[in-house]
């Protein structure tokens, strides 16, 4: 079946796949040169080459519809037997292109949305560098190279979290003044970005370790090859290495996802340019775990095949996901600020992704799961990014990150109000004629149907969360598009400020994006029969996991028959219904304003306290920071005074002059008198003779 | 019998005629004006490199051989190093182009650059004794020359004239051993010297040993080895900055070309517990050399002795030779990507000097703000130095010390060197680390950014994309260091 297992020669698919991810690298070299010339150009030069990308990756893809696979290698580091390759699997195929055409559209955007910022050339260095790192993540045929890609992206989301590293007051996240638990909750772009950094950086040190585990038994960092001989995963479960191994492997996922309990640098991410707020949440970062857990699943699940039982694996991702996808969701249903609401959104979505990956390998269907977690991945770079995008613009030209400084923009903003309305759609699951809504059903019925233990609580709380979804993608549409005018709109136009719509170069990618969701929509479940029968396929094909067709004869027994043929009756009833109440709910406090929202949460000391607790996010934010910040910097300071003063200076001088003693003997032989050189010249040669002797 | 279709024949007339033209043209041209002279140079050195270049694509040369019966021979070990070289006087070339704006008689400068760089070329593709020491003095000569070059300056002087003393000594030296080793042998070809060594009575070995205790001594002088080493820093410091780099980076490089082709080739047929020997001279070398290092405060000072540190981490590779099959390769890796690392930072260093005339670390405070591409070229630089990933000084590091514990196997003391080097390369950082501090971390009294020299910017872009490249793609420079060790096997077989 593969195309391309050849170690000679490159044929043209094979070139396309590393360019994809050489691409945009070239472009971040070229930039600065570019910039040098004319800045206005690098506009264009950034949009080509993501363009170029997008249509290399493309090219790509009727080798994943036809389940082949492009795997080309070329030596690294031959003396220890090192390789870099490009591998172009279905799986990888579909991501780099969901990737690459995602980001060309942000790239498209940000050319509105940066204009006239004077670091421009900065800002396209880093996404440039951004979404190179990100193609290389998705393309790697082994551990090491992706782990290469996987600190780009980190490095790039410092950097572009960070990029208003002036620290004015407007880029801050969080509310002025605001405290929790006596730490403040505002936060400057470089703060943000550091944190960002380093809470990722606790991740990928744990895949470090997980990586070089399965290396010191498997000998090899490729994926294909830890396919083929599994005989490192034999040795490993006998000494109980494995699940630590595999759990490390996740906790790389988990720092760079954004999941619980690493989930806090997200919101912070807020204070980049919103072109980099949808590049992290809809095509680079933060899918990088969750493509990282697909790339693994398969090959763990697989397993099973030799007896080696995986299951507690899959169930901390179940759990992760599950837990990751309601907390985030209840906060993300109080926070005044757009940017906020929508990061929350997606620490949510994503970890349903994560739930339906870790679901599928405990039940015995594994590409349901499979299949309907990136199915929702698919769905959700789409709506995302659009909505972000979106976002970006209002913040544009209403000069404000928060909702309650927007109200009744509908009639200034009739395009910006359509597509958020559609990409918002798809966020909350509208019945049938959204992606959001099939995917979601799909994870519904895969984690309903796997027929695990743990199925009913994770079923129950997913249903919970998409309620909530619903709710809080509605309130945002609500506060920003309804209502009357708030103060600080009416104000600026007061100063003679014309509120008007975005430009054709920002509404245009957002626009194409929220009518593919719809688009999609339509035709959903044939969408989603598509990616299955792919998955099916592939996932037979490259690491033996045989579906079962008797399910599926099952599942065609369904109720409505014809058009819904394939379709859980109990998930579809449960999504239709959490989109009912969570859409009702919203309604009435947020479009129809039947109940004020505020007093209604005043009225009684359990809304509110629920309420706060949700906008102080779990105190958790703030107990990591008592933890891990503030606690360190006391210890630090008190070993500081009572012992570094007190018994290091005491004991310490006797290694630290003996250096120092060292090396002033070393200078004080060093005369600049030639006669005493020449003296140990001469009886340099008598040590010679005499070692020579020994 | 001369084979006018060798590498180092049509090197040395490639360069010679070069070098000797450019001073004949200086006289005919009544304008001054440097650029021209050093863009002949540049010129030159660059053919030079693309012949040696297309004479190992096209396989030309033959495989690594330490014998002949000729005086030269044209092998991948001389290519190697050919290649280091002439990638330093090229550095240097360019970096002199604005150190050279305005000073006196620039086509000597750059005539003897060319001279020198012949030298070290021949010495590496020597298979004589007579042939190295000629090329050995043709590489000397022209740089007592150079460290004085700047006449007028008393430190200058000082500095060549130490050098020269040494020079003359080490020279004296190398000569009383070759005329041991002709006397017991009743030659001066290498393959036979070794081959009459093997075969020696136990009342001659005596001499034999003095004469490679001779050899030691007269190469370490250049290599900069404990406790030959003493001429060094006085010398690299009181030089013009860009001559420091061709010497840290080229000659002592040389020097360990002659070490490789005699030392290590001799003392294996004599069958001495020289490996012992080296390896404490090694792990002195490197001890005191970054020791010394930590308290200086003038910059090329501080290189140079960064830069005897480093010949013991490259001896380190010599000493286990015997024992491990990669010793001698890792050497050569190290001893390729020292020169480069090495010539890039003194020419920041020169960069930095001739622009704002200082050279004491306190002066370069903010110097990161201005003079951006020469600081982060001497960062790259310096960083590569201390071995840290993923920059080229990384991969030999650790191919030097896996090559080390790997002859664990075989020697219980070789493990120490890879401890000793690993100890060395953390106390490196310290200085290291203090030069980037200064640089980035400290607010200078300035904060205008000058103007660079754009010869030292270019120098500073391939650096970095030399230093970065390797770093990331070892691969095909390892496998090119591979093909120059030459086969141990042929000499211990001998006896």
């Amino acid at each position: 079946m593969a195309v391309g297992s050849f170690e000679f020669g490159l044929s043209a698919n094979a070139l396309n796949a590393w360019a994809v991810w050489i691409l945009p690298f070239v472009a971040a070299v070229v930039i600065p040169g570019v910039a040098k010339f004319s800045k206005k150009a690098t506009n264009g030069v950034a949009v080509a080459f993501a363009l170029a990308s997008a249509i290399s990756a493309t090219t790509l893809l009727p080798l994943a519809l036809g389940n082949n696979e492009i795997h080309n290698q070329i030596p690294w580091i031959s003396s220890i037997g090192l390789k870099a390759g490009v591998l172009a699997d279905p799986l990888a195929a579909l991501m780099s292109n969901v990737v690459a055409w995602v980001s060309f559209l942000i790239f498209v955007y940000s050319t509105g949305y940066m204009k006239g910022d004077k670091d421009i050339t900065r800002f396209w260095f880093w996404m440039a560098f951004f979404v190179g790192s990100m193609q290389l993540i998705v393309l790697s045929d082994n551990f090491l190279q992706l782990f290469f890609g996987w600190e780009g992206v980190g490095l790039a989301s410092y950097a572009l979290v960070g990029f208003w590293y002036k620290d004015k007051k407007k880029d801050h996240v969080g509310i002025e003044g605001r405290r929790v638990l006596g730490l403040v909750d505002y936060y400057s772009p470089t703060h943000s970005g550091i944190k960002a950094f380093i809470m990722t950086k606790v991740g990928d040190i744990m895949m470090l370790a997980g990586m070089f585990l399965i290396f010191a038994f498997a000998g090899t960092f490729g994926f294909r090859e830890l396919t083929e001989n599994t005989a490192w995963a034999t040795t490993m479960s006998a000494q109980h290495l494995l699940m630590p191994a595999a759990v490390l492997l996740f906790g790389g996922a988990i720092g760079k996802s954004a999941q619980f309990p690493l989930n806090e640098w997200l919101l912070e991410a807020m204070t980049g340019p919103t072109a980099v707020s949808a590049l992290i949440h809809a095509a680079t970062m933060v899918k990088a775990g969750v493509f990282l857990v697909a790339r693994l699943a398969p090959l763990f699940f697989a397993l099973a095949a030799i007896g080696i039982n995986m299951d507690q694996f899959f169930e901390v991702v179940a759990w992760v996901g599950a837990i990751t996808a309601f907390l985030l969701a209840t906060q993300g249903m109080v926070h005044p600020e757009i940017k906020k609401v929508l990061a929350y959104s997606t620490g949510s979505q994503i970890g349903y992704m994560m739930m339906a990956l870790g679901v599928a390998g405990l039940s015995r269907q594994f590409v349901d799961g499979y299949t309907a977690g990136f199915f929702h991945l698919i769905s959700h770079a789409m709506f995302k990014a659009s909505l972000f995008m979106a976002a970006g613009s209002l913040l544009h030209i209403v000069g404000s990150r928060f909702m309650t400084d927007m109200g009744g923009l509908r009639k200034y903003m009739k395009k910006t109000y359509a597509f958020m309305w559609a990409a918002g759609l798809g966020l909350m699951g509208a019945p049938f004629i959204t992606t959001g809504f099939w995917s979601k059903d799909a994870i519904f019925a895969a984690v309903y149907e796997s027929g695990n233990t743990w199925a009913l609580p994770i079923f129950v709380l997913a249903l919970i969360t998409a309620v909530m979804t619903t709710f809080y993608t509605t309130r945002m549409i609500g506060m920003v598009f309804f209502g009357n005018k708030s103060k600080h709109v009416e104000e600026m136009e007061k100063e003679g400020y014309h509120i008007h719509e975005a430009s054709p170069s920002m509404w245009i990618p957002y626009g194409i994006l929220a009518v593919l969701t719809i688009g999609i929509g339509v035709v959903g479940l044939a969408f989603e029969h598509q990616i299955h029968d792919i998955f099916t396929e592939y996932l037979a094909s490259a690491f033996g996991i045989k579906s079962d067709m008797a399910n599926v004869a099952k599942e065609s027994q369904s109720v409505l028959g014809g058009f819904l043929e394939g379709v859980n009756p109990v998930a579809l009833v449960s999504s239709l219904s959490a989109f009912a109440i969570g859409f009702g709910l919203g309604y009435i406090f947020y479009i129809g304003k039947f109940v004020d929202s505020t007093k209604f949460v005043n009225s009684n000391i359990f809304f509110y306290a629920i309420h706060k607790f949700f906008l102080n996010r779990w105190y958790l934010n703030a107990l990591i920071y008592w933890g891990f910040v503030v606690a360190p910097l006391y210890f630090a300071r008190g070993v500081y005074r009572y012992f570094e003063n007190i018994v290091i200076e005491g004991f310490n001088l006797v290694p630290e002059k003996t250096m120092a003693g060292g090396a002033r003997i070393m200078q004080a032989t060093q005369t600049g008198i030639s006669q005493s050189y020449l003296y140990v010249f001469g009886a340099g040669i008598l040590i010679v003779v005499l070692l020579l002797l020994i | 019998m001369i084979d006018f279709t060798s590498t180092p024949i049509i090197l040395t007339m490639m360069l010679g005629s070069v070098g000797v033209i450019i001073p004949v043209i200086s006289v005919a041209r009544k304008e001054k004006g440097s650029s021209l002279y050093g863009g002949i140079a540049f010129a030159a050195l660059i053919s030079a490199i693309s012949f040696v270049g297309y004479q190992i694509v096209s396989k030309h040369v033959t495989p690594a051989a330490i014998f002949s019966k000729n005086v030269l021979v044209d092998d991948t070990f001389g290519s190697f190093f050919a290649i280091a070289m002439l990638i330093v006087a090229i550095m240097t070339t360019v970096g002199s182009f604005n150190y050279m704006r305005g000073k006196t008689s620039p086509a000597v400068y750059y005539s003897l650059i060319l001279l020198s760089s012949i030298g070290m070329v021949l010495i590496a593709y020597s298979t004589d004794l007579v042939m190295l020491f000629v090329a050995w003095e043709l590489m000397s000569i022209p740089t007592y020359v150079l460290a004085g070059f700047a006449k007028k300056d008393p430190s200058s002087n000082e500095a060549a004239l130490k050098y020269f003393l040494f020079g003359a000594l080490s020279s004296g030296i190398i000569i009383y051993g070759i005329s041991i080793a002709y006397g017991i042998t009743g030659s001066t070809n290498i393959g036979q010297v070794i081959a009459g060594f093997s075969k020696l009575g136990p009342d001659m070995t005596p001499l034999a040993l003095l004469a490679v205790a001779m050899f030691i001594a007269g190469f370490g002088f250049k290599i900069g080895l404990v406790p030959f080493h003493m001429w060094l820093p006085d010398t690299y410091e009181g030089a013009p900055p860009t001559i420091s780099a061709l010497l840290a980076a080229g000659t002592k490089k040389a020097g360990f070309a002659a070490a490789l082709r005699v030392i290590i080739m001799g003392a294996i047929a004599l069958d001495l517990n020289w490996a012992f020997a080296l390896a404490i001279i090694a792990i002195v070398t490197m001890t005191v050399g970054n020791l010394a290092a930590i308290m200086q405060k003038n910059l090329p000072r501080m290189l140079a002795y960064s830069s005897i540190g480093h010949a013991g981490y490259i001896l380190i590779g010599l000493s286990i030779a015997p024992f491990s099959q990669i010793g001698i390769q890792a050497s050569l890796f190290h001893i390729l990507n020292h020169a480069v690392m090495k010539a890039s930072a003194f020419i920041a260093v020169a960069g930095i000097i001739t622009t704002l005339s200082v050279s004491h670390i306190d002066k370069i405070r903010g110097l990161g703000k201005r003079m951006p591409i020469t600081s982060l070229g001497l960062v790259i630089s310096l960083l590569a130095l201390a071995g840290v990933p993923p920059l080229n000084g990384f991969w030999s590091k650790l191919m030097l010390f896996g090559a080390a514990i790997n002859a664990g196997s075989v020697v219980s003391w070789a493990p120490y060197l890879a401890v000793a080097g690993v100890l060395n390369s953390a106390l490196s950082l310290a200085y290291y680390g203090w030069i980037i501090r200064k640089m980035y971390f400290e607010e200078g009294e300035s904060e205008k950014r000058v103007k660079e020299p754009k010869s030292v910017i270019a120098v500073m872009i391939f650096s970095i994309i030399f230093i970065v490249g390797i770093g990331v793609y070892p691969d095909p420079f390892i496998e090119f260091a591979k093909s120059a060790v030459p086969a141990l096997t042929n000499v211990t077989t001998m006896h």
